[in-house]
């Protein structure tokens, strides 16, 4: 290193309070001018140990736990950790519960994605395309709140299936909000996907490769961006995506804008799903009663689900013992991979202008990295 | 009384740029769908600035500060108001592109001493910035000068009564849109923010200034606001018959330069330069040719 460029490198601390930061996270980034030359994360601003939490508490108190995971996508940990505890307890779940746990897996990715699209266009300068897609968001969060009282942490799937059923009419509804968010799509587009602004800061930015994505555990949407067609969905289906009809969309440049058009398919996709759960869902009871919460002990074994969330493969590993509480629970969060050392790979090299565009468009979400 | 004078100009600006950054923002929270802060917002945010607390890094931040101010409400004298002017000039409009700079310069100056690398970058890149549209900008000058002979802002908007078809805006319109994407750009509005950037550089020049000195920076975007679009209304909308009707264009100018920076997003450094040097640039030297033949 000359003389020079001791003098032009410089470490900066970009941190969760950072506009461009996505939540509770925080980057190390050294510089030379405003090329990246190394960058350290820190997911650990929300830890809170859940994993060891959940080992001091009943398996239903675990339920309001989970969701806490993944704050913009909190259903597929409810998922997992009811599917869970119902393999080891051999608890049947009712056929109507299976349909209405997809429905929710769904709306969940949907409001997810809409965040992380409207997230990534404000690193840019979108804010409008920020703006509407959160608006958009409160939708299928109202969608929510009729359906299980919360809007953000739902706590609605447990061992045996569902909470509650439909509300009247709520079928309706959330066949009106699909349409409303088809509507948008457009302007979506027009806003960001084809706007020539915002391919040329978006192309060719943070590209991963195909190999590179195998090789570094990527899953989820960032995978399929690099072309590869990989969905726990189609590959390991749960709940019930075997009787429904859905693609799954890639793309192969592997790049920042890629991964945006690969999360609006996707959005597309979901909405196809809504509606096919709301033609054919049976009818019948949501949940099977297990016994006495507070006194139940699932019988000793261990369980490994996985789901696919919008962030990727969602995977937990639970053990009982036989008592009162799980005798371990691991979550393997889908931003364990792309969350840190791809991120932290992808930003060597880059500019800072496209530091926050970049760990947008892998669309992380910190707690799963820290639990 | 021309001190007088000179002081109710430089408070008018400042008045009248706070009321389009109000009203600015109120533009841009009706395209994203929100309600947003009522016009009157920027007034309460610089009196409040001004009512906190204080952190100067060093002297140079206070001179910075101050200069940055000084010279834009300098350049702002220069800039005919109806016909009006605080005192006896030709409003020379080279004189005025060089009193603007001291405004960018002395707000460089004043943030650089703070050591905050985010700071310097966002000077960095506005100063960069700067490169790319004051060519196109020089250029539509020399246009005015070599076809009207005279570099007086007065006489420009003078030339340019009795009438919208007499407005150099209608006399030439590539010009004229080549100085709106410069207008853009000195607005620092998206497409052309880029020494601001959120979410890149954390508001860039703006981030470690606080109290006094981020009500001065607020008063100095306001100053140049008044001084950027009144550069277009006197040299391409005809001035003003009086001054309700200048600030009304004004108005406009920057309204649709909000809409503008609703809808789009940010360009890099190098991509805003390489696309003013190309557009704006091509435009400005389309006018200048078909002027001089």
């Amino acid at each position: 290193m000359s003389k020079i460029d001791e003098v032009r490198d410089y470490e900066l601390f970009i941190g969760p309070n950072h506009p461009g930061i996505a939540g509770n996270y925080s980057f190390k980034m050294k510089l030379r001018g405003d090329k990246v030359l190394s960058a350290k994360t820190d997911a650990g601003y929300l830890h809170r140990g859940f994993e060891k939490l959940m080992e001091e508490r009943l398996f239903i108190q675990n339920i309001a736990i989970v969701c806490r995971i993944c704050v913009p996508d909190p259903d597929p940990n409810e998922n997992n950790y009811a599917r869970a505890v119902e393999e080891i307890a051999g608890i049947e779940v009712p056929e109507r519960a299976h349909w209405i746990r997809t429905l929710v897996l769904e709306l969940s990715r949907m409001a997810s994605h809409l965040f992380s699209l409207g997230g990534h266009a404000a690193t840019t300068g979108l804010y409008v395309l920020a703006n509407w897609t959160i608006a958009d968001r409160d939708r299928i969060m109202e969608l929510f709140e009729e359906l299980t009282g919360g809007r953000v942490y739902h706590i609605y799937q447990l061992p045996g299936g569902v909470r509650r059923d439909f509300p009247d009419g709520f079928g309706r509804r959330v066949l009106e909000v699909m349409d409303y968010i088809e509507s948008r799509l457009p302007d979506y587009d027009d806003l960001a996907i084809n706007n020539s602004l915002f391919i040329k800061r978006a192309t060719g930015i943070g590209v991963i490769t195909k190999e590179q994505a195998i090789s570094w555990g990527v899953t989820g949407p960032n995978l399929r961006a690099c072309g590869v067609a990989a969905d726990v969905r189609k590959d390991d289906p749960y709940e019930v995506y075997d009787k429904l009809d859905f693609e799954i969309p890639t793309m192969t440049e592997g790049d920042s804008y890629a991964r945006m058009i690969v999360r609006r398919k996707e959005l597309v996709q979901s909405i196809n799903i809504v509606r096919q759960i709301i033609d054919k869902i049976p009818s019948g009871p949501v949940w099977n009663k297990i016994p006495n919460p507070l006194k139940w002990k699932v019988p000793a074994g261990d369980a490994y689900v996985r789901t696919e969330s919008s962030k990727g493969e969602y995977a937990y590993y639970m053990v009982s013992d036989g008592g009162r509480k799980p005798y371990r629970v691991h979550v393997r969060g889908a931003s364990t991979t792309h969350g840190v050392h791809v991120l932290e790979n992808l930003l060597a090299g880059s500019r800072i202008e496209d530091a926050s565009q970049i760990m947008f468009s892998l669309d992380a979400c910190p707690p799963e990295v820290d639990r | 009384m021309v001190v007088l004078t000179s002081l109710f100009l430089a408070f008018s600006a400042m008045v009248v740029g706070l009321l389009f950054m109000g009203i600015g923002r109120k533009v841009t929270a009706r395209l994203q769908r929100r309600y947003g802060p009522p016009f009157w917002q920027s007034y309460i945010d610089v009196i409040k600035c001004f009512s906190r607390n204080s952190i100067s890094h060093s002297y140079i931040q206070d001179l910075g500060s101050m200069m940055g101010l000084a010279g834009l409400i300098a350049a702002a004298m220069f800039v005919p108001i109806a016909g009006w002017l605080p005192f006896p000039s030709a409003s020379p409009i080279i004189v005025i592109l060089y009193l603007m700079p001291i405004g960018y310069l002395g707000m460089a100056m004043g943030v650089s001493a703070s050591g905050n690398p985010l700071a310097a970058i966002g000077i960095g890149r506005a100063l960069t910035l700067m490169l790319g549209y004051e060519v196109p900008y020089a250029i539509l000058l020399l246009t005015f000068i070599a076809s009207s002979n005279t570099s007086s802002l007065a006489v420009l908007s003078d030339l340019q009564t009795g009438g919208i078809g007499n407005w150099f805006a209608v006399k030439m319109p590539i010009g004229f849109i080549a100085s709106i994407i410069c207008l853009q750009a000195m607005l620092a509005e998206k497409p052309f923010d880029t020494m601001i950037a959120p979410a890149e550089i954390a508001s860039g020049p703006m981030v470690e200034l606080s109290g006094k000195f981020l009500g001065m920076a607020f008063l100095q975007h306001a100053v140049a606001i008044f001084i950027e679009t009144g550069l277009i209304v006197n040299m391409y909308l005809g001035g003003g018959a009086t001054v309700l009707s200048f600030v009304f264009k004004q108005f406009l100018l920057y309204t649709f330069a909000m809409a503008v920076n609703g809808i789009y997003g940010r360009y890099r450094v190098e991509q805003a330069v390489k696309f003013l040097w190309i557009f704006a640039g091509s435009l400005a030297v389309i006018q200048l040719l078909i002027n001089i033949f």
